[in-house]
């Protein structure tokens, strides 16, 4: 019974020591070391470092000396996500139990959406169908609907029921501004009821390789038609620097989509797809790993995809909204 | 984390050697069961049931290690001789995880994960004659085994996701040692002196070590922009899109079982097994490692 026991005292030993087999632990608050994991995560792996005209050394050789050592997590925080926020992108973020990082490119901007006026005199009877709301507007001859955020799925019921009552309208108006995105999937869901071939509306590239320009092969965004109830007359998107992520990938889109027509203000971007990771001292982050690219190749949706027709909100009259009013009078040209 | 390794195996040893205590006062058996088990070729339909410890870390999305306490199920069918051992395994294991943080001045972070395990096993052993005798039982041979993980941690975003498989051939080897009690035995306990009967039990040691180790693992940036191809994407293929099989890394697993037969010939047991695994994929590397311990019941179901 002995050298039994002593056998598995052996095996225990032996086998207790990954340590052996792993590279040693990385966790660590020592700012520095901190400062150099996440510098170079997004070094290898950022994608819009030559659109954004970005030295990310110099970056390096700006924010690294303000740490040390001794330097506290207040102190790191600031600094990390200063850093962070030279890349100006929504899409990237740090986030500690403390705090959280934003660009926040949408306070930059002046701002063209007021929910209350639409409440109080847009939308009286407004109906309320999953992710959407939406009303009758100039005499019934124009469908109004809101989708607030990407993030909210929908069914194809939800839809044909919504289509189903606008169907006899003029135009229906999307109202996507404010809308921060959500799931990319969302998006060739509503588009699908708005085209009837299937209809190539961009590419995404991703980064592959640790030179800024590594990036993989284009990866095709196709519409296609969806096989039940579409809506064929003119659509009109109201958009802005709020609309951003899956809205600028939605936007971006409708460019390749004939009688679709934004208005509004350019979106806020982020057609990049974010990653995610946890640093050595427990801190997350995120920063856009792709790019979104039309159909011509072309990146310029991270910076926003324009409007077709610019319009802006008139802050002076809140009884009014001037985006909606631009679209009413286009859909009745 | 090497401090709570030791608390976990000693408190394995303290498990382990109640049970052998326990099994040398309560067996009951005949000398029948030895000539029956030790003759022939024995099936043996398993279930058993675990709990494991264990750590994991993938570089693609953090340099941290992550503890986890798991629940570990399996079933297995078993044809086992004297000369042979074939084996074919299906398990699964629900593992949640806490990140390995060092402490934080202010607010400390913390960060989960959950981990669903499906493994497969064939396993097959041929008896090494001039390495055996009548107490030890030496068999070498081969095994295939495949591991997927499915991983969320929700703290990742869109990386949130790890769909890694871990696919070996391994070369394997075995040791058995009768330790059967093959004499009626007296145990003075003062005033309680029970008799303990003959019982054929074996300890057996076996490991297993990767010859060939493929894994499948994420692309470069990890998180992909796939095609899209409008309401009919297929959402498995977007997300295995950039996956890749590479042929590298190691894989060591072992498993020390203590095995007792029942007179109606079914056994039952208790084994300690540890699982190391390093796939460094094509961009960064995941590691895993797991301690179980495990009880099995073998119903015996044919002899031919």
């Amino acid at each position: 019974m002995k050298k039994i026991l002593l056998f598995i005292c052996f095996v225990f030993t032996l086998s207790a020591c990954e340590n052996l087999f792993f590279e040693k632990d990385l966790a660590t608050t020592e700012p520095l070391e901190n400062f150099d994991f996440l510098w170079n995560e997004v070094d290898k792996k950022y994608s819009y470092f030559e659109l954004k005209n970005i030295n990310w050394n110099e970056i390096k050789n700006k924010y690294r000396p303000m740490l040390s050592q001794n330097s506290t997590d207040e102190e790191l925080f600031e600094v990390l996500a200063s850093m962070l926020n030279e890349l100006r992108d929504d899409h990237t973020n740090l986030a500690s139990p403390f705090n959280i990082s934003f660009y926040n490119i949408m306070l930059k901007n002046p701002k063209n959406y007021n929910q209350r006026t639409i409440d109080e005199y847009y939308t009286k009877n407004v109906w309320h169908t999953g992710a959407f709301s939406h009303d009758f507007l100039n005499d019934n001859n124009i469908g109004y609907i809101r989708y607030g955020s990407f993030m909210y799925d929908f069914s194809d019921s939800q839809l044909d029921f919504i289509l189903k009552r606008y169907i006899n309208t003029k135009g229906l108006i999307i109202d996507m501004r404010e809308n921060g995105g959500g799931s990319v999937f969302n998006v060739p869901q509503i588009l699908s009821r708005f085209t009837q071939t299937k209809t190539l509306v961009g590419y995404s590239i991703t980064r592959n390789g640790p030179k800024h320009n590594d990036f993989s092969k284009r990866e095709s965004f196709y519409v296609t038609p969806y096989s039940g109830l579409k809506y064929l007359k003119p659509v009109i998107i109201l958009i802005d620097r709020g609309s951003y992520s899956a809205t600028t990938f939605f936007a971006l889109a409708t460019k390749a989509l004939p009688n679709i027509t934004l208005m509004g203000d350019t979106t806020g971007g982020g057609g990049g797809l974010p990653n995610g990771g946890i640093l050595p001292n427990g801190w997350r982050y995120r920063f856009s790993v792709s790019q979104l690219l039309d159909i011509n190749g072309d990146n310029y949706a991270e910076d926003g995809v324009p409007p077709d027709i610019q319009a802006e909100f008139d802050w002076s009259d809140i009884t009014k909204d001037e985006i909606i009013e631009s679209a009413i009078l286009e859909i009745n040209k | 984390m090497q401090n709570n390794t030791k608390k976990f195996n000693f408190f394995l040893m303290i498990l382990i050697c109640s049970y052998f205590n326990y099994k040398a006062i309560s067996n009951e058996s005949d000398n029948n069961q030895f000539a029956q088990i030790n003759s022939g070729t024995n099936h043996y339909l398993q279930f058993g049931i675990g709990g494991s410890g264990s750590l994991l870390r993938d570089y693609a999305t953090s340099p941290l290690f992550y503890d986890g306490i798991g629940l570990n199920t399996h079933t297995a069918w078993l044809r086992r001789s004297d000369e042979r051992e074939r084996l074919f395994e299906i398990g699964f294991a629900g593992i949640g995880y806490q990140a390995r943080i060092p402490e934080n001045q202010l607010i400390q972070p913390y960060s989960t994960a959950v981990l669903g395990q499906f493994n497969l096993r064939y396993l097959q052993l041929w008896k090494i004659k001039k390495w055996s005798n009548d107490l030890y039982n030496v068999k070498v041979g081969g095994a295939l085994q495949t591991t997927q993980n499915i991983r969320t941690n929700f703290d990742l975003g869109n990386a949130g996701f790890g769909i890694e498989n871990i696919s070996n051939l391994m070369a394997s080897g075995q040791v058995t040692r009768d330790i059967s009690r093959t004499k009626s035995k007296e145990l003075d306990l003062w005033f309680f002196k029970p008799i303990l009967k003959p019982v054929k039990r074996d300890i057996r040691f076996q490991m297993n070590l990767g010859i060939l180790n493929l894994n499948y693992r994420p692309g470069y940036a990890y998180v992909y922009d796939s095609e899209i191809i409008g309401i009919e994407t297929d959402i498995l293929s977007w997300i295995f899109a950039n996956y890749k099989w590479s042929l590298n890394g190691y894989r060591i697993n072992t498993e020390l079982e203590y095995i007792t037969y029942l007179p109606n010939g079914n056994a039952r047991s208790w084994s300690y097994i540890w699982d190391i695994a390093n796939a460094p994929g094509k961009y960064e590397t995941f590691q895993m490692a797991s301690h179980q311990i495990r009880y099995t019941y073998y119903f015996h179901t044919k002899k031919s």
